[in-house]
């Protein structure tokens, strides 16, 4: 590992020594706080008239007073609702079609999911089709299933459904960036040297290719991580904003409480997430002559990782063993178990090792490549 | 002492045969000048020579040393120097010499005085705190040059050193050579100014349609081909070699 300390202080400072990089990568998130902020801030439109307020625990998220329309014929769903308007739970075969409830008449319900419930994702993350949908099915008359029943509250309480948004998030908000900050840097890192013709300067000096490549692999994870972990930042740091403020957003967003523990878990899983990006992200540079061919070459990659940690929003309850060892989308589910606090040690072995076999993988088809004419001219 | 035998590099992309059968044997303490027209190998030699390339077949041996197997040392003792290598832009003279003196193992004193007394000789001195980037055609060159010379290396490699230079700047160079000639330094340059050769190489070797057609010195040159320069020398021998087929092959005639 002759030499790779000077190549991983040389590539940080050429990044340190690039504004427009920096601007793109560290600053720019800074200023979408404001954004966070604002967006944080949007409420929907209420009518004014027919409006009842109630809320909504919806997988952690609470929805109140929200404009649910009018409805004429509320009769039987005021006599289920009777029964205990304040708690109801669905349950497990629960499907949006099923629940047929007017909550108009009522101040306040509340709906708590299991997290067993396999109930459509469409249904979790569109409240307000949901409610529309139950009413407007309801008020013609349509099935009413209407297994809605009061039940105990189990293991859904105050501390349980804190993290629920920020672990649903966490995955997206994460890997989005950070595909998006490694793409770049890795392509301006080996391509972009051959474009400008300072790789071969470097490839002439005595140092073995595989502190070269470390150097590079550990400059573009390092920098990629803090830029990632600044764009998450700002983001917590809006909603505290609006918390402290008094303002719920949206989402009514449920709040972030973390032990030390979970940070550094967290933050060891995104250093081997970044580990084995960067790989990937060096290994396409390595093939490509200049910035533009390496970064195109880079969107599959970022593509398949974002919808990967896009499913993972719509994951509910616990996933099989086998999940856990689907590349990405593994680390978005650790994520997400780390934050609920439901991570279980074999799965975050299996995590954590397929990760490190994967990119030691790359890193060893990298070196192989190394010597390859089409790397070389 | 540098010896090739029978290098050979066939490009697997495209199947282009561009060294077929190259021999040389380049001595310490001489500046070897390597001719032949455009297309005829010089610089995929040259780039096997300095370890970018591997060869498809033959040998190269340093000191006796086959290049394959030892090609890190064999690295820490060259300098190799083209037109299509840059340094950083981003970085000042003195960063850069900071940067590729550390790469090579030197001590900071090392660095030190090499950089001093390199960056004096090329005028780059009372620059060497600006960016690369912001500087004209014929400092970068001098730079790289200083830059590429800073670990005193035992070979120097340059392929068509002097460019797009102006004539200071290619004496200057020049001079400089023969100061490294000197020391007892291997040079080989790859050139096409025959005026060069004859005014600073001591040897030549010329490859023609990848392959060797003569290894000697500038003195036998004319006179193994019985003519008065080395132009008509260079002539002579690419008529002699050339491979006709190859060129109508190219336009797709038989």
């Amino acid at each position: 590992m002759r030499g790779v300390g000077k190549i991983f202080h040389h590539e940080m400072q050429k990044i340190l020594k690039e504004k427009s990089l920096l601007f793109g990568f560290i600053l720019l998130p800074v200023l979408t706080l404001f954004v966070t902020v604002g967006i944080s801030m949007l409420r929907p439109k209420t009518s004014g008239e027919n409006v009842d307020s109630y809320s909504m625990f919806f997988y952690g998220l609470e929805i109140d007073s929200y404009n649910i329309g009018a409805l004429d014929d509320k009769q039987i769903w005021i006599k289920k609702v009777d029964e205990n308007p304040a708690d109801f739970v669905l349950s497990d075969d629960f499907h949006h079609s099923d629940v047929l409830v007017d909550f108009s008449d009522v101040e306040h319900v509340t709906i708590y999911y299991y997290e067993s419930n396999s109930v459509s994702s469409y249904l979790k993350m569109s409240a307000e089709a949901f409610v529309r949908e139950s009413f407007d099915t309801a008020y013609k008359g349509q099935v009413t299933g209407a297994s809605f029943r009061s039940v105990e509250l189990t293991d859904i309480n105050e501390k349980d459904t804190t993290n629920r948004m920020i672990a649903m998030l966490l995955p997206y908000m994460l890997i989005l960036p950070l595909t998006a900050n490694i793409a770049n840097f890795a392509s301006d890192t080996i391509a972009g040297d051959k474009a400008r013709g300072t790789f071969y300067q470097v490839m002439l000096s005595p140092v073995p290719p595989l502190s070269l490549i470390m150097g590079k692999i550990f400059s573009v994870s390092l920098i990629s991580l803090v830029s990632s972990a600044v764009y998450i930042g700002i983001d917590i740091l809006g909603s505290r904003i609006c918390e402290a403020a008094g303002v719920k957003d949206v989402f009514g967003f449920a709040g972030v409480s973390v032990s030390m523990s979970q940070i550094l878990l967290i933050l060891l899983y995104a250093v081997l997430l970044c580990y084995l990006f960067s790989n990937l992200g060096v290994l396409i540079s390595l093939f490509c002559k200049d910035q533009n061919q390496a970064q195109t070459a880079q969107i599959p990659v970022t593509l398949v990782c974002t919808l990967a940690s896009m499913m993972s929003m719509f994951r509910f309850g616990t996933s099989p063993s086998s999940h856990y060892l689907i590349p990405v989308y593994n680390i978005c589910l650790i994520f997400q178990d780390l934050l609920n606090a439901r991570a279980k040690m074999d799965n975050m072995l299996m995590v954590a090792i397929s990760l490190l076999v994967l990119a030691v993988g790359v890193l060893i088809l990298t070196l192989a490549s190394y010597k390859s004419e089409k790397v070389r001219t | 002492m540098i010896t090739i035998e029978h290098l050979k590099k066939t490009f697997k992309k495209n199947k282009v045969e561009a060294v077929k059968d190259v021999s040389l044997e380049i001595r310490d303490g001489e500046i070897f000048a390597l001719l032949g027209p455009n297309g005829a190998g010089k610089t995929t030699t040259m780039r096997m020579l300095s370890t970018l390339l591997l060869p498809t077949s033959g040998k190269i041996f340093f000191d006796g040393k086959d290049l394959l197997k030892n090609d890190e040392e064999v690295r820490s003792r060259i300098a190799f120097l083209t037109n299509e290598i840059r340094l950083d832009g981003q970085f000042t003279p003195d960063e850069l010499a900071d940067y590729y003196g550390g790469l090579y193992e030197m001590t900071q004193e090392q660095i030190n005085s090499r950089r001093d007394e390199l960056f004096d000789y090329f005028g780059i001195s009372e620059f060497r705190n600006r960016r690369y980037d912001t500087f004209s055609t014929g400092m970068k060159q001098k730079t790289s040059l200083a830059i590429c010379l800073l670990h005193d290396p035992d070979t120097i490699i340059f392929d068509e050193p002097t460019n797009g230079l102006d004539i200071l700047t290619q004496q200057l160079i020049e001079e400089y050579l023969l100061k490294l000639k000197e020391q007892g330094k291997c040079i080989i340059l790859s050139t096409h100014i025959l005026d060069l050769v004859g005014r600073m190489a001591d040897r030549v070797g010329i490859i023609v349609d990848g392959k060797s057609v003569f290894c000697g010195t500038v003195a036998e040159l004319p006179e193994s081909q019985g003519v008065e320069t080395i132009d008509q020398a260079f002539i002579k021998l690419y008529k002699e070699n050339h491979e006709e087929k190859a060129i109508v092959g190219r336009h797709g005639n038989n």
